[in-house]
């Protein structure tokens, strides 16, 4: 028995041990950097889904730097050429030549050429669920080795904002197999990072691709490991320790702590996500004007920033944040003048909406019936914080709120049904197509349920005027109505918080809040 | 037995389906589906459509099911919506170091509970027993994570000794394990201490003792062998807790095991690794309560299966 009971046991060790791949001890810390003082860690909270760009849900540092754009967004937020060098709007503009740079290269080493480029928008639309970022196209046709033109459907002028964006970056569709798949275990994209190994669940590695544009430098790291680590107290631990140079999106408690440190260095950049409260405006409750500017007016931003962010935000009064195209200062200053907080104005809107009488809960009553609705929030804890504040400044003019936590992934689902009263959600895209797209859209507004025929036909001609400048004021038009309509309460955008050590030079992009991988040099 | 044998295979494969009905229902049931997390707020009506088509989602519920669990016999998972792995790809990767994070947080726990056990039955009523059992009551109702930041802070932030995160090696596994095992040593502890003092007052110790047995022959030979077979039981019940217990221990120690896979999987509602996980961890958990079942044989000659 003794015999038996010891063969067992060793066959299970022996077992482990071939399953732990030969390495079986390990190194003393595993993730300490010795040896290799030019590679950057990166912590990261979770693990892109893929790192393909025609197949990823989750695009960020992790994948995105495999990818040079078409066009790019310079610091103050203007498109610049980028892998495009120029193009041209061809008669009634649902034709555009584009010319393309001679000297790129992918990571595969073939050239990034005008029949490259169209292979790559035909498997996009073919197979990726993010096709609409390019438009309806009806045809790509190559006109010489670095020209081409598109022929859209109709008008897109979306595309140029969308070309600024990983989404339609160019990849090298020869890597791939006979089925048209494979990128993951051989990609090759044209961004300044080339891809080494992704080890699931753990880390993705990259070195730095020499023939990117570096700007005349030679790079100033040897590799970059972008290392998923889902605990928050892991992650901080990992980066006090010094086993990772850059922790992005920091959590606010943190920040006073490491601030502390003389060796790090916290980045703010404003993110572009804008967080707001919105309602199913379907419901009859919401159905009056007056109801919905007293909601916007007893809201008071920098109570909630303060209080639940640790004042790492800018409040935001207007239905864009800065960062996207079609933001405008005028608006900007017309909605804060409007809204700013005013419990006495909201009160008598909500009293000239017949909500008058209040019960002995301090809650507005209308027909015998009192003003409490559900307020959705997903399970993030700062945004739980945010709604309890939302609860006690509205309970101030009499409106009862009730907070439903749910899944993120239960709320994207049943907000296009109507299934919501009220949300704490946000929406972060380049381009203020988001209003049509995603917000107030003909059939479009799945979370607002929003609807007005003046508005809906701004944004559609938005959606297809060519020309930048009469665009720009239509958005000024629709997003003016919107500030009259309060659809919903846009709150605030969120600070992008890096903290980094031992560079001698790191920058992030003030719009698009990523690493600039050409301005990063580790110090030695 | 090989009779036995039959009705038991049978039986787990009758369960092992059990679990698969169950676990496609609820994946099913609960809000969120997959072609919203994949096409977020880009969703169209056309996307939509095009997307179910292309996973199949736009079929009845049993038509899916039994199309799974066809493939399923044949050893196909199926492909992960959300990466495009193949499921049994995507497990093969992670078991390496769930498998080990399992079966070292089990020796830890077995040993320790067991040592801890013995000390509290032969020194009962005493300092000792109820220090060792206040031992096992904290293992028992400490939580994983708090065992884990802890150990963190002190044996790797302060100390150095072992890496905070991350895997490369069984060195990276030593704390996890401590952090998982504890719950089953709390628990191995209290019953070996509560299977040995039955033993002990059985009269075949007293007659070992009377014919002038030593302690510690008394103890390892006479009691702890007879004393084990609850013991035995209870580890392989503790299976399913440290497959459970993996989930928070992964992700505080940022292991890429099946656990923290499990977790992703969920919330990106990514039904064809949820399933294929769950049906490969339920299938382990029984599999481990049949190799149980089959040691009692050995550890007592006096059980024998018809």
């Amino acid at each position: 028995m003794k015999r038996r009971s010891f063969v067992f046991f060793t066959m299970l060790l022996i077992l482990a041990l071939v399953l732990s791949g030969c390495n079986w001890w390990g190194k003393s810390d595993s993730n300490s950097k010795e040896g290799s003082n030019r590679e950057v860690v990166v912590g990261l909270v979770s693990e892109p889904d893929s790192v393909d760009i025609h197949r990823t849900s989750s695009t960020g540092e992790a994948n995105t730097p495999l990818y040079d754009t078409l066009l790019k967004l310079d610091n103050d937020g203007n498109i610049i050429p980028n892998l495009i060098t120029d193009y041209e709007v061809v008669g009634d503009g649902k034709e555009v030549i584009f010319n393309l740079k001679k000297d790129a290269v992918f990571h595969s080493g073939k050239p990034l050429n005008a029949e490259a480029v169209k292979l790559s928008f035909e498997r996009l639309v073919a197979s990726s669920p993010f096709s609409t970022n390019a438009g309806e196209i009806e045809s790509i046709e190559v006109l010489s080795e670095y020209s081409f033109k598109i022929k859209w459907i109709n008008q897109f002028a979306p595309f140029f904002i969308n070309a600024t964006t990983p989404f339609l970056a160019p990849l090298d569709v020869s890597v791939l197999n006979d089925k048209g798949d494979g990128f993951e275990k051989n990609p090759s994209g044209s961004g300044p990072l080339k891809l080494i190994e992704i080890n699931r669940g753990d880390s993705i590695v990259y070195e730095p691709y020499k023939d990117f544009d570096w700007k005349g430098q030679e790079p100033g790291f040897d590799s970059v490991k972008f290392r998923f680590i889902p605990d928050e107290e892991t992650r901080i631990l990992e980066f006090k320790k010094g086993n990772v140079d850059v922790l992005l999106n920091v959590p606010y408690q943190y920040i006073e702590d490491l601030e502390k440190d003389s060796e790090v260095t916290i980045k703010r950049v404003p993110g572009d996500v804008l967080s707001y409260l919105g309602w199913n405006n379907k419901l009859p409750i919401f159905q009056d004007v007056n109801v919905r500017q007293a909601i916007a007016l007893a809201i008071d931003r920098d109570s909630i920033i303060d209080n639940t962010l640790n004042g790492e935000a800018q409040a935001v009064f207007g239905p864009l944040p800065k960062a996207a195209f079609g933001y405008s200062e005028k608006i900007e200053k017309m909605a804060t003048n409007k809204y700013t907080r005013d419990t006495d104005a909201a009160k008598k809107l909500l009293s000239e909406a017949g909500w008058n009488e209040t019960n002995k809960d301090g809650v507005v009553v209308k027909d015998g019936k009192e003003f409490s609705v559900d307020l959705w929030v997903d399970d993030d804890p700062a945004n739980q914080r945010a709604a309890q504040v939302i609860q006690s400044q509205l309970m101030e003019i009499g409106i009862k709120i009730t907070i439903s936590v749910k899944e993120a992934a239960t709320i994207i689902e049943q907000t296009p049904n109507g299934a919501h009263e009220m949300l704490l959600w946000s929406f972060g895209w380049p381009d203020a197509d988001v209003l049509n797209f995603l917000l107030f859209g003909k059939d479009k507004s799945k979370r607002l349920h929003y609807e007005n025929e003046k508005i809906y036909s701004i944004l559609e001609k938005g959606a297809i005027e060519m020309d930048q400048e009469a665009r720009l004021k239509l958005y000024e038009k629709a997003q003016e109505m919107l500030v009259e309509e309060s659809p919903f309460v846009p709150l605030y955008v969120k600070e992008n918080i890096t903290a980094i050590r031992n560079f001698e030079s790191f920058e992030i992009h003030p719009i698009e809040g990523s690493i600039e991988w050409t301005s990063v040099k580790v110090k030695e | 037995m090989s009779s036995y044998l039959v009705k038991r295979i049978f039986t787990m494969i009758i369960t092992i389906l059990g679990v698969s009905v169950l676990v496609f229902m609820i994946i099913h049931l609960i809000p969120g589906n997959p072609i919203n997390h994949i096409l977020g707020d880009f969703a169209t009506e056309e996307s939509i459509r095009e997307l179910e088509i292309r996973l199949g989602l736009d079929r009845s519920i049993p038509v899916q099911y039994f199309s799974y669990m066809l493939n399923a016999i044949q050893g196909d998972l199926g492909i992960s919506y959300i990466t495009g792995y193949t499921v049994v790809e995507e497990i093969l990767n992670r078991i390496p170091i769930t498998a080990q994070l399992a079966f070292f947080s089990m020796i830890f726990g077995s040993i320790t509970g067991i040592v801890i056990g013995v000390i509290a039955a032969v020194k009962k009523n005493t300092i000792y027993d109820q220090l060792a059992m206040l031992l096992a009551l904290v293992g028992i109702s400490a939580p994983g994570f708090w065992i884990a930041l802890f150990l963190i802070l002190l044996f790797s932030y302060q100390l150095s000794i072992f890496p905070i995160s991350g895997y490369n090696g069984l060195y990276s596994l030593v704390l996890p394990s401590i952090t998982l095992g504890l719950g089953t040593a709390g628990s191995i502890a209290r019953m070996t201490r509560s299977s040995m003092l039955d033993v002990i007052k059985q009269d075949y110790i007293r007659t070992a003792k009377a014919k002038g047995a030593g302690v510690y022959r008394l103890i390892f030979r006479h009691s702890l062998q007879n004393a084990l077979i609850p013991v035995v039981t209870l580890i392989g019940m503790q299976f399913g807790y440290l497959m459970a217990g993996a989930v928070v221990t992964e992700t505080v120690f940022a292991l890429p095991g099946l656990g923290s896979l499990i977790v992703s999987a969920i919330s990106t509602r990514d039904i064809p690794t949820v399933q294929g996980l769950l049906l490969f961890m339920a299938a382990m958990i029984i599999i481990v309560n049949f190799v149980v079942d089959l040691l009692y044989t050995k550890l007592d000659p006096r059980i024998q299966y018809e």
